[in-house]
Parts: structure tokens; sequence; C-alpha cells
């Protein structure tokens, strides 16, 4: 039984379609709104689980919705574009989205972004209930208070770098991260050099907990945009 | 009626547009102060602003006329500009608030008045004229003796020469002239009761300009004024309106240095006017121009102005003899008729020649010859007096070479004489002597005095009785007359053609100059070569300091310096004064700065680079308190116009360039979108019909049918999808060049994005991915690099079988990362391989479904893969399939620890 609710919205007849039927075959509760206006009203009167959110709306820009939004909600939005630009992915993520997909995109990426989100969704509610200092993700373990991290409980050797990448990845799991967010967070600052060293340092971290780094299980790259970690069962 | 010429035409429309543009000038037109002048324009004003139109005063005259001052209230005014010269304070016309302020009429009293220092023009004309230029309508006021072709015939009647004058040009284009009129006798009334000057003033006043007579006279000449003006107005319609009007009379006057040439031009412009006819000043200037004193030369400048103002074309000629000259000029420029001043040639010869019109009657015996009378009482300059001539200046080096070389005979003379030679060769020894010195020194007094003193050397040393004065022999004064004038003559030739020679050079170089100028233009290709060419030239020839400014759309670009002697700071001559004056000439298409009368603060002088009205660039020339010289203006003017050419056909070709290259990005974009067209119909045709089918028979169908259905659905759709992705890669081609958004990637990370994208649905192609050990950084566009990769792979899989095999590698090799996209398919023919990155080159491969490839994919490639300045090609694959490799410059990071 899939309690989710999903509010969708979409001003275009179709695409909403596609995603409401979609979500109804796999028994997702959800409501639509054709634009920003009544996105807020929905958002606020029924206070939906996840967000899937248009940027071209008829009547206001998608970025300030999720700017009115995140005033006083939660709740994770993933932002639906046409647009091609990475800098509009980029001011979302910044703005608050938790996520983006780019249209056309398929049912199973639409399905799969929802599970990535509805698994984040659990894992803040558990940590929240156990405000446990120890982070575990399938074989990954991070342990905040000691600075160490085990993956398949051998100790991993990370750098002072990598292991404030991976606990920034960690606290944020299911999130895309953008560049920007992740160097200011590590170095303070966002010049070329940090995008340079975060590309550099995430190869090298990824060697160390990746298995197979062609299809990378813990931590997904998103070209152009940033980075995140997967909830792994 | 005959078919009128469409230029014509077209000159005509435009003029009359400009017209439109133009303001208009209206000039309130009197015979004396006093006649109400100011008073009428007032009410016109009145009159204009009861109409609705938007008056303004600029400057009115403060008189303390009761009724004028009455009128005055009630007018918006804007406050003069006060300006400080020697302890009194000047109220100006504020033109750049008047400006600011864009009324639609402005008030402007005084036509003639000269501004005071400082000011941008030297005459409130000129500021009238830009004012005009800007669409302001002007009403303005103006007394005839302040006409400049009038202003000698007033002077001669009221015996008071005015020194502000217009010139007729400005009167005469006027748009409207009204003659504000009233009997002499009432004027004097009403100067007797005050109205005009106070008190004092009008006892002055009236004493030197104000009696009946003078004024009936002033009157009369005010009134056939107007009426002169209405015939050259109807005059010029006619000839617009083509009729058969053409005059041959050709005026020439001669310009000089003399004070009463003044006069002189006037009557010839006079003369010009009265006969229709062209007036052509010239200037004869001969080798002795560089003796004459700067007062004459400052006189001849003002002889040269005033003939402009005229309307005189200037000319200048080279030679020493004067008449020959003016008569040559003459005979060849079709001239009819030459005016020339009954003293003008007084001057220049000492030696009882004939004077310059008797020679110029010889010369010239077929021309028509106007002789002005030159008894000028009025104009009160001092009678010119021979300053100390350069001629006869001393130099202690040509002395000691004339003593020398006197020294040098007479001691050969001696030797000669002590040998028994006769004394004929002696005489010749001092000739030549005389000769030498002629040529060695630079005055032709070393000569002449040489002449005297070698006859007298002569006399002393080697007649009888030796060692005195005298001779017995009743032969030796003819001797020494003749050895006199054989000196004298012999020197006089020397200096001549010395002077020729000199002269010859001088005008070689200036030619040559002028030749060289239009073969560095030519040669030189883009604006920057032009102008370092055509500063170089003006440099060698005028030896000052030299500032250009191109102009680009009304704007002016950075100064280029070129220094003449490498002392003048930079700065200097780039100072906001400077640049301001440069704008003001770009802006107003007319030469301005130090030496002009329009913002004359400036330290250097500006002219336009220009054709017509395009104004390509402003040349400074830092002109250092020195004066062109008419030759060195025309050869400069010239130069400039070359220079104006040339940047023109530069910018023409500039513009033809872009033009094509629009037109080649218009012609992609069109082939594209024709290719398009096609290849969009065909799978959307192929996903409506199967929609369709599903729609109205989709009960019927079995369920392996549908699933063929759904499966050409989504792949036609996948396609589609790729299709647009290229597509929006291609807007991002501008002008030929790609807009990139760089940022740093990691290639291995590019590679597994890209292939997210790729459809392999079916897993009909075995793909596998080779990471290179070092870590491969490249600063890309990410989104097109996995355009690339998406491509290269699609390709392979598109044109290999089922089953094949694709291997991507990455690989660092020195500073290039390396990608490969190797397949095992049935590789390239060599014949395509040179063609396969061409746009709309689709192999005629079996396997490929045609309709599926209009080929902008490897095209694309290349062209993003160049714009990030790597390589892309196509090699066999071992031992059988394509090979696709493209490289990338990689980037080096300092790590952040």
């Amino acid at each position: 039984m899939n309690k989710t609710t999903i509010l969708v919205v979409e001003d275009d007849t179709p695409v909403r379609n596609l995603m409401t039927t979609t979500l109804k075959t796999h028994d997702y509760k959800y409501l639509t709104a054709k634009d920003g206006a009544s996105a807020i009203m929905e958002a606020s009167s029924y206070n939906p689980d996840i967000i899937l959110l248009d940027l071209g709306l008829p009547d206001m820009d998608g970025i300030d919705v999720i700017k009115k939004i995140r005033t006083w909600s939660n709740s994770p939005i993933i932002v639906i574009s046409a647009r091609s630009e990475d800098s509009d992915k980029i001011e979302a993520l910044d703005c608050g989205a938790d996520d983006y997909l780019t249209k056309p995109f398929s049912v199973e990426e639409l399905l799969a972004r929802l599970r990535v989100t509805q698994r984040r969704l659990n894992f803040i509610q558990t940590q929240v209930l156990s405000t446990s200092s120890v982070f575990i993700n399938g074989k990954l373990k991070i342990d905040y208070a000691a600075g160490c991290a085990y993956l398949d409980d051998t100790e991993l050797h990370l750098t002072p770098i990598e292991f404030k990448l991976l606990s920034l990845l960690s606290k944020n799991v299911g999130k895309v991260l953008t560049h920007k967010f992740i160097t200011e967070n590590i170095w303070g600052s966002s010049w070329d050099n940090d995008v340079g060293s975060l590309r550099v340092f995430m190869a090298t971290l990824r060697k160390k907990i990746e298995k197979s780094p062609d299809s990378p299980q813990y931590i997904q790259t998103h070209v152009g945009v940033g980075y995140r970690m997967i909830k792994v069962e | 009626m005959s078919r009128q010429n469409p230029d014509v035409l077209l000159k005509a429309i435009h003029d009359e547009n400009e017209n439109s543009a133009r303001g208009h000038l209206k000039i309130f037109f009197g015979y004396a102060a006093g006649v109400g002048k100011t008073y009428a324009m007032l009410q016109a004003a009145h009159t204009a602003k009861e109409q609705g139109i938007d008056v303004v005063l600029g400057y009115i005259e403060p008189h303390e006329r009761p009724q004028t001052k009455a009128l005055v209230s009630g007018l918006e005014q804007i406050p003069c500009k006060k300006i400080k010269h020697s302890n009194i304070e000047l109220s100006e016309l504020d033109l750049d608030a008047v400006l600011e302020r864009k009324p639609q009429l402005v008030l402007v009293d005084e036509f003639a008045h000269t501004d005071a220092p400082g000011m941008r023009h030297t005459k409130r004309y000129q500021d009238i004229k830009e004012l005009l230029a800007a669409g302001i309508d002007v009403y303005t006021t103006v007394n005839v003796q302040h006409i400049e072709s009038l202003n000698d015939i007033v002077a001669a009647i009221t015996g008071v020469t005015v020194r502000e004058r217009i010139p007729d040009a400005a009167f005469d284009k006027a748009d409207q002239v009204e003659f504000v009129d009233i009997e002499p006798s009432e004027l004097l009334d009403r100067l007797k009761s005050g109205n005009v000057y106070k008190e004092t003033q009008a006892d002055r006043a009236m004493f030197n300009f104000f009696t009946l007579d003078n004024l009936i006279a002033l009157r009369e000449i005010a009134l056939r004024r107007c009426a002169d003006r209405i015939n050259i107005m109807s005059e010029n319609v006619r000839i617009k309106n083509n009729s058969d009007f053409h005059t041959d009379e050709h005026i020439l006057v001669c310009l000089s240095s003399s004070p009463s040439n003044a006069k002189i031009i006037r009557t010839a412009a006079r003369m010009a006017n009265a006969f229709k006819g062209i007036l052509t000043a010239l200037y004869v200037e001969t080798p002795g121009f560089a003796a004459v004193s700067d007062e004459d030369k400052k006189r001849l400048r003002q002889s040269i102005h005033l003939a402009e103002q005229l309307g005189a074309k200037i000319e200048t000629v080279y030679g020493d003899d004067v008449p020959y000259q003016i008569a040559e000029f003459a005979r060849l420029s079709g001239v009819s008729k030459i005016v020339i001043g009954r003293s003008a040639s007084i001057k220049k010869h000492f030696f009882n020649k004939p004077t310059l019109t008797e020679k110029l009657i010889t010369h010239a015996p077929n021309m028509d010859i106007h002789i002005i009378p030159d008894s000028n009482d009025i104009v009160k300059y001092t009678k010119m007096n021979f300053k100390k001539n350069k001629d006869f200046s001393l130099s202690l080096r040509d002395l000691m070479k004339s003593i020398g070389i006197l020294l040098a005979a007479t001691l050969i003379g001696y030797s000669f004489s002590w040998l028994g030679f006769k004394e004929a060769n002696i005489v010749t020894v001092y000739i030549m002597a005389v000769l030498v010195i002629a040529v060695i020194t630079t005055r032709r007094l070393y000569s002449m005095v040489s002449s005297v003193v070698s006859v007298l050397v002569f006399n002393f040393f080697f007649t009888v009785p030796k060692f005195t004065f005298m001779a017995y022999d009743d032969g030796y004064p003819v001797t020494f007359l003749i050895m006199l004038t054989v000196a004298f003559v012999t020197s006089s030739f020397a200096i001549k053609l010395k002077n020729h020679a000199k002269q010859a050079a001088h005008a070689a170089f200036r030619t040559k100059i002028l030749f060289d100028t239009n073969q560095l233009i030519q040669k030189a290709s883009g604006t920057n070569e032009i102008i370092t060419a055509t500063a170089n030239q003006l440099i060698k020839l005028l030896g000052k300091n030299i500032v250009i400014y191109c102009c680009e759309n009304n704007k002016l670009g950075n100064p280029h310096i070129f220094r003449a002697d490498g002392e003048a700071s930079e700065d200097e001559l780039t100072t906001d004064n400077e640049k301001a004056t440069a704008q003001w000439v770009m802006k107003n298409n007319k030469h301005a700065g130090a030496t002009t009368d329009t913002l004359s603060g400036a330290k250097c002088m500006y002219f336009a680079i220009r054709v017509n009205r395009n104004v390509y660039g402003v040349v400074g020339i830092d002109m250092n308190d020195s004066v062109l010289d008419s030759f060195e203006n025309s050869v400069l003017l010239s130069i400039l116009g070359e220079c104006a050419l040339a940047m023109e056909s530069e910018q023409n070709a500039k513009e033809k360039e872009a033009a094509a290259i629009l037109a080649k990005n218009e012609q992609l974009r069109a082939n594209l979108l024709r290719a398009i067209s096609h290849d969009l119909r065909t799978p959307l045709t192929s996903i409506m019909g199967n929609a369709d089918n599903l729609l109205s028979n989709g009960a019927s169908f079995d369920e392996e049918t549908k699933h063929l259905i759904y499966k050409d659905i989504y792949d036609d759709s996948m396609w589609l999808i790729n299709l647009v992705e290229n597509l929006l890669s291609v807007t991002k081609l501008e002008d030929g060049q790609m807009k990139l958004n760089l940022s740093l990637e990691l290639m291995d990370e590019i590679i597994t994005e890209a292939l997210h994208h790729i459809n392999n649905k079916g897993g009909t192609h075995k793909i596998k991915t080779i990471n290179s050990d070092e870590i491969a950084l490249v600063n890309v566009d990410a989104r097109l690099i996995i355009q690339v990769v998406i491509n290269l792979v699609d390709n392979a899989i598109k044109y290999t079988p089922e089953g094949s095999e694709i291997v991507i590698k990455t690989k660092v090799t020195g500073k290039n990362v390396e990608v490969s996209v190797a397949d095992n398919g049935y590789g390239i023919p060599d014949e395509s391989k040179s063609k396969v990155f061409d746009m709309f080159f689709s192999g005629a491969n079996s396997i490929a479904d045609s309709r599926r490839s209009i080929g902008i994919g490897l095209s694309l490639c290349k062209s993003i893969v160049t714009a990030h300045g790597g390589k892309i090609f196509v090699s066999d694959n071992k031992p059988q399939g394509a090979v696709f490799t493209f490289t990338l410059p990689t980037k080096e990071v300092n790590l952040n620890e």
C-alpha cells in the first residue's frame, strides 16, 4: 500500500495525463495543479509528500513557486523542465529543489526518481528518530563522530577532504547537490579551481567506494549540475 | 519637358529632407541700430508663442529701452553664460543650455556678434548654425553694416569700420529675412528721445554714425541687399528647376598680404555675384614666401579667410614669376576676368621693372583685367613698411665664406699677375668667385656686395696705379662696368637657378608624399594600418604630433597617438577638452580646434576623415601655436580624403564580409531545415499512424502485434529526441562559432552520462567502456561533449549489424585526452573517410535506414570538437570495423587539500 501523496504541477494536459496515469498505475495518491498559483494553494492546503513541478508555468516562473513553497514546507520538490540549459536546473536546485527531470523523460525515469525521493523521506524520518551519529547506507557505514567510513565493515582510507565530501553527500542523501553547494560547503568558495578539485576528489573517492565505476552504486553524477548520494536499500 | 536626371531629383529630395530636419532661420534686418529689430523680433516671438510654439530667449542685448524690456517679460529666458574677460564680465549665449533645452524656437540677438574668447565659436553666427543644425528655429537680428561684402562700402559712407561681420552666405541662406524699416528722420527723433542708447552713448553714436545722409544711404544699401538676396533666391530656384542657366564668367582674384587686398577681394566677390560667376582666389607662393614677416603672413591668412567666406575657391600655385603664374592659371582654368589691385605690385619690384599689371597684360592679352584703386584711406592700417627683409639680413658664416672666397680669388689673381697672365684672366677669376658666393651663400646680399667688392679689389690690387682706387687707363671704367654687370648677372642667374632647384625639390617632396600616401594606404589592410600610414605621412609632411580617433556608430574610439618628436606627453594630447573638440568635429563634420574659429582653446587642430556625410575618424594635429600654410593645408586635405576613401572601402568590405557570413549561415540553416523537415515527417508519420491504429482497432490486434506497434512508437520517439538534441546543439552555432559554456568535467563521467542516453534497448550491441588510469579532466561544454559521444556511439550502433561490439576507450596522452569509439562492423571505405564529417553526408550502407540519416551528427561532432580545440578523425579497426577518435586538451588542476 503506497500512502505517498504527490502534487503534479504541469500546464500541458497530455504530459499531466501521462504523469497521473503513471502514478495511478503505481498506486500513488496524487493532486494536480495547472499553474503556479493553484500549485501554491494545493501545496499549502494538502501538504503533499512530494511535489513534481514544471518550471514553465503560464502565470509565474517555477523558480518563484519553489521559493514560495520553501518558506513553509520542506517537502521534496522534483523539478521537471524542458529547458535544456544546466543553469536553470542549477538555479532550481540552489533555490531548494531536491531533484530534476528533463523533458522528454521516460516513465521509468520518473518512477526511479520518485523511489529515490521516497527512500530519502523514509531515511530522514528514521534518522530524526534515532539521532545516531552513524550513517548506514547499504554496505557503506559512516561514523561521523569517529571520522571513519567503512565499506563491507572494512575501514576506508579516506583523506580529510574525501571524508568531508562523503559526509556532506550522506547528510543530504537522495538530494542532488550542485557543484556550487558542495564547493561552498567544503572550501567555503566556489572558484573554478575548487570545481576542478571537486572532480578529482570525487573520482578518487569513487574509486574507493564504488565496485564498478561505470555503474556507480552510491554516488550519482549529474553532468554539468552536481552529485547525489543514492539511498541503497 | 525634358526628363530630369534621377540623381538630381534624389539630391533635391535629400536636400529637402535635410531642410525639414534643420531649423529655420529668420533674420530681422535693419539699416541701423534703433530701427526696432529687437522689438520686431520679440513681437514675432509673442505671436509664435500664442500659436503654441515653444519659444525661449537665448540672448537679448540688454538695451534699456522700456518698450523692448516690456516685451522680454513673459517669455522664458535661458540664463546667459557669464564669462570673465580682463576684468569685464561678459554675457554670452549659453549654447549648450539651449541645445539641452531644445525649444522649437530660440531668439538670439545680434547675428554678427563676436563671442568672448573661450567660447566654443568665435562668432555668434556659428553658434546659430549649430542651433539650426540641431533642428531649432532661430530668430536673430542684424544690421546692414555687418554684412561682409558691404563692409567697405558702408565704411566709405559712414567713416566707421565695423569689425563684427558676417559672411554673405550666412545672410543669403536664411530662410526668411524681414526688413525692419523706419524713416531715417523718425529714427533720428527716436534717438534723440533716448529710446536707443542712453544719453552719453546717444551723443557719440549720433556724432559718428547717425547723420540723416548716412542713414538714407544705409537704408538704400540695405534695401538693395534685400532685393539682391531675393534675386539670388529666384536664381537658385531657376537652377534647381533645371532652366537653361549657366554662366561662363569665372572671376579670379589674386590674394596677397597687402592690407588693401580685402577690398579687392570684396569687389571681386560682388562682381562674381553680379555676373553670377564663379570666384577663385589665387595665391602665388614665391620662393621668398618663407622670408615674409609674420605680420604679412597673418594678413595673408586673413585675406584667404575672407575669400573663403565670400564663397571663393582658394588655389595656390608656386613660382617666382607672379604675373606669369597668374596668367597661366587663368588660361588653364578658363578664367574670364582677373581682379587685381593697382599697387599690389610695388612691393616686390625694386628695379623699375614693369608693374605686375603691365606684365599681366602682356602675359594674358585676351583677359579682362579689372584694376581696383588702392587708395584705402578708410581702413586705418599702417602702411606696410618694409620690415627688415630677411633677404638682406646678415649671417656671420656667409660673411666669412664670402670674404674667404674673395681672398682666395685675390690670391689666385696675385699669382696670375705674378705669372704675367693678362688682367682678363684675373677678371674671370673674380667673376667665378662671385658665382661661387652666389651658390654657397643663402642670401642675395652677399653676391651683390661681392660683385661690387670684387670690382673694387680688382681695381685696388691689379690696375695701375696699384693699391689705389684709381685707374689710369681709359679702358678700365668699361672693364669695371662689364665686370660688375657680368658678376651681377651671373650671380642673379645662379641664385635663381638655386631657388628653382629648391622649389622643385620642395614641390617634388610634397608630390611624393601624396603619391606615397596613395600607395601606402592602398597597401594597408585594416583600419589600424590605414591610420598608421596616414599618420606617418602627415608627420612627414607637417612634422607635428598627430592624434587619430576612429569613429564607429557615431562614437569616438580610443585615440591613437603618433609622435613626431617624442616630447609631447600623451596626456596633453588626449585631455577631456581635446576629446570634446574631436567629438564636436565628428558630430558637426567640420574642422575645429587650435587656429580655427571653433573651440580654439584646444591644443590640436581637428579635421574629420570623411566621405560626404560619413565621418570615419578625426585627426588631430598638434599645432604648437604654428599655422598651416595653404599648400600644407591642401595636401593635408588630400591625404585625409585618401584616408577616408580607404576607410570607406574598408568598411564596405567589412560589411560585405559580414553579409557573406550571414548569407552562409542562412544557407546552412536553410539546408538544415529542409533536411530536417523531411526527416521529422517520417518518424512522426510512423508514430501517428501506429497510435491511430491502436486507437481505432486496438482491440482487434493480438498481443504480439500490439507489442510491435508499441516498440515502433517508442523507437521513433527516441529517434526524434536524439534529433532534437542535435538540433539544439546546432543552435549554439553562431557566426560559424560555438558558444561554449565551459566547465571542468571528468571524461569518465561524461561517457557514463552519454551512455544513459543511448538507445540500445534491446541490448542488440555489446557496449564496453575502458577508463583511463589517470584522471582525465577537461574544460568543456559538458552537454556538447556528451552529444559527441552519443552521436559516435549511436552511429556505431546504426551502422553495424546486431551483436557487434562497441568499445569506448579513454586515454590520457601527454596534454590530450583521447576518446575512441571502436566497432567491429563493416568499416568505412577509404574514399568516404574524408567526407564522413561533411554536413548531410550519410554512408550508403545497406544496414543503415536511409531515411534516418540526415548526416548532421558527425559534422556536428566535428564542429563541437574543433570548437574545443581538439581533433576528430576516423581510422580502421583491426581486424575489421571503424574507429572514431577525438581528442580534447587536458586541464591541469591544483588540488585544494
